[in-house]
């Protein structure tokens, strides 16, 4: 009798999950060369953060901040003690480059997340609600798409003075939100013509219950897909304000490490400086991109079939 | 709904979503922290140019006639006195904005063509190395980080190599000598220009390249291509002339969907080459506090994209026959 229970328990969580799916869907993405380059990308980024507790553990003097070489008053190259070589003030490179890989997964993440909540909730109402509800926010999507999100928060910055990371992480995620609602909408205006949404509601459903219950599990993938483009886009405006010199002067962020290789004129001197930042910048948005692009090939069975009918 | 009527219509939503922007900047300039007066009125001043300035702006109006105040002032060209040039502001948009519109329209128009010309080809090519290649290439070249391949041309092409002028736009003793004709002088700011252009090609054109690879395949698999392959037509005369045309449309509403974000962009280009346009002058007010200028900035920039938005649309109406009738 318990067997039988148990063996219903987990018939229940396949068919909610829809696990057999998620593993095929594994098998596809991880086929794909672009998803896998991206995968093994990320994974060394995500050493970076989780290594980036252990120098200033090691020796006081490698604090990405605060912790100065006390016998170094200039930018060096690459040495033994300093595997990067020093800013200006005698800062460790190395250590700064791993701090900044937690500050990018912190604030790409962070931001990437409230602007897909925010997005699929206003995207399933717009494309569950009338059309007055649907034509009002689609409007409003459309005013905050056509404004240059790094320029208004540097607006902003320049009204109410200097912003911390979680103020520009909120602000980011403000801002990047319309491209998803869209495509949710879109997705949610199809869902509702189909024949289990009016079932639902026959049933009794109330709109909130059919729209968290019935449409919520079938968009959930597709916002996941565009979490991952959201989360590159939203390093690249915290790399990009940061650069500025409007980002929050207490944290150490890639961004941050090119505003000072620039700004005190080192860039044509320091290759070891101007290099290592760009590239890690670049390499992280390149592998959050390459796993959304492989996620949706999975996602999207058109593009697949494309593939299968090249071959 | 023919080509006029749907320009007016545009243009009418273009107004009212520009009327909104003004409206919030108006709202974030009042619920700032701080004095709305001193941010437009330099603490150097004399008294009476102050004075002046303050009733010329409404700023010793209640709020609501201070809004009239605003847009009237808006239409009629004035925002007040930049604190960094001393000037009416209204006199540096003038300056910086041609040098905006012919770095970013040339970028953008640029990395479109060579985006849609490679992405045809490429889509031919599916599964094959080329293909794969071409694909890795674009995807690298569109999350390449602005500013920091910025900085890396200038100090590969004008540093170490010295193909290139390191900043700025023109060569001022060039340009002081009175005996430069028209071309020498074109030719000076094209020569300035390469390196931004080149810049903010390789960052757009990757994103152009993937969007018409992809929509290209997606009409490659339509029977109209079958029917033209039954036909018997060549292969080449299949690609241009019975699927190319229909994959652009994805293509130009993408153009318009990211034109912000290649504003962004083109903000970023200008201030790392010191490009002197609209984008480079709005971070430069902004660091310098110099609000009047600031805002008259981020204005100009704001109608700059709505109007390359209203472009877009007629382009697309233009190619795509279905929306014009």
């Amino acid at each position: 009798m318990a067997k039988l229970a148990k063996q219903k328990i987990k018939e229940k969580i396949a068919r909610t999950y829809n696990l057999q799916r998620a593993a095929e869907g594994w098998a596809l993405f991880y086929d794909n060369p672009v998803g896998k380059i991206g995968m093994f990308l990320l994974i060394f980024f995500g050493l970076m953060a989780v290594a980036s507790f252990i120098p200033p553990l090691v020796n006081p003097m490698y604090h990405p901040m605060t912790g100065v070489d006390p016998g170094i008053s200039n930018a060096t190259p690459p040495s033994l003690t300093h595997w990067l070589g020093t800013d200006n003030l005698g800062r460790d490179l190395f250590s700064q480059l791993l701090t900044g890989a937690r500050i990018a997964f912190l604030v790409g993440i962070s931001a990437a997340f409230m602007s897909i909540v925010l997005g699929t909730l206003i995207g399933m109402v717009a494309g569950y609600g009338g059309r007055i509800t649907d034509g009002l926010l689609m409007r409003f999507a459309d005013m905050i798409m056509v404004m240059p999100s790094l320029l208004v928060v540097l607006l902003l910055a320049s009204l109410f003075g200097q912003l911390n990371i979680w103020i520009i992480v909120v602000l980011i995620a403000f801002f990047r939100w319309p491209g998803v609602s869209r495509v949710i909408r879109s997705q949610t205006l199809s869902l509702k013509q189909r024949p289990f949404i009016d079932m639902a509601r026959v049933a009794g459903a109330s709109h909130l219950r059919i729209i968290f219950r019935h449409i919520l599990p079938n968009v959930l993938p597709m916002a996941f897909l565009y979490m991952t483009f959201r989360v590159t886009s939203a390093i690249i405006v915290e790399a990009a304000l940061a650069f500025l010199g409007f980002g929050d002067p207490n944290t150490v962020s890639w961004g941050m490490m090119l505003q000072w290789v620039w700004k005190t004129g080192h860039m044509f001197q320091a290759p070891y400086w101007l290099l290592p930042p760009g590239i890690c910048i670049s390499l992280i948005t390149l592998s959050f991109y390459m796993i959304g692009r492989a996620m949706e090939e999975v996602l999207d069975p058109r593009l697949r079939r494309e593939e299968e009918a090249a071959q | 709904m023919n080509l006029r009527k749907l320009i007016l219509r545009r243009s009418l939503e273009i107004l009212l979503i520009f009327f909104v922007i003004l409206t919030i900047l108006f709202l974030l300039f009042h619920l700032a922290p701080g004095d709305p007066v001193s941010r437009m009125v330099e603490p150097g001043m004399t008294a009476e140019d102050a004075e002046m300035l303050i009733s010329q702006l409404g700023l010793d109006q209640p709020l609501w006639l201070q809004y009239l105040y605003y847009i009237k002032n808006f239409f009629a060209g004035n925002f007040g006195i930049s604190f960094h040039y001393g000037q009416p502001v209204i006199n540096i948009i003038g300056m910086r904005l041609p040098n905006t519109i012919l770095l970013f329209t040339t970028s953008v128009f640029l990395s479109a063509l060579a985006g849609v010309f490679w992405g045809k080809i490429v889509a031919w090519y599916k599964g094959r190395p080329v293909d794969t290649g071409v694909t890795i290439l674009s995807l690298v070249c569109h999350t390449l980080f602005l500013p920091w391949i910025a900085l890396l041309f200038i100090w590969i092409f004008a540093y170490r190599v010295g193909w290139f002028p390191l900043n700025g736009m023109i060569t001022p003793e060039l340009w002081l000598d009175p005996s430069t004709g028209f071309f020498a002088k074109a030719a000076d700011i094209g020569h300035h220009m390469l390196l931004p252009l080149l810049t903010l090609f390789i960052i757009h054109v990757g994103e152009y390249l993937l969007i018409m690879r992809s929509s290209m395949l997606e009409t490659l698999n339509e029977d109209y291509i079958l029917t033209a392959r039954a036909k018997g037509l060549s292969e080449k005369r299949i690609r241009n002339r019975h699927a190319a045309p229909n994959a652009y449309l994805p293509v130009v509403t993408n153009v318009g969907l990211s034109l912000a974000f290649s504003i962004n962009g083109g903000a970023l280009t200008e201030t790392v080459f010191s490009w002197p346009g609209i984008g480079r002058e709005l971070i430069f007010a902004v660091s310098n506090n110099d609000y009047p200028l600031a805002m008259a900035c981020f204005l100009f920039i704001s109608l700059v994209v709505l109007v390359a938005n209203l472009v877009v649309d007629v382009v697309y109406a233009y190619l795509d026959p279905r929306i014009r009738y």
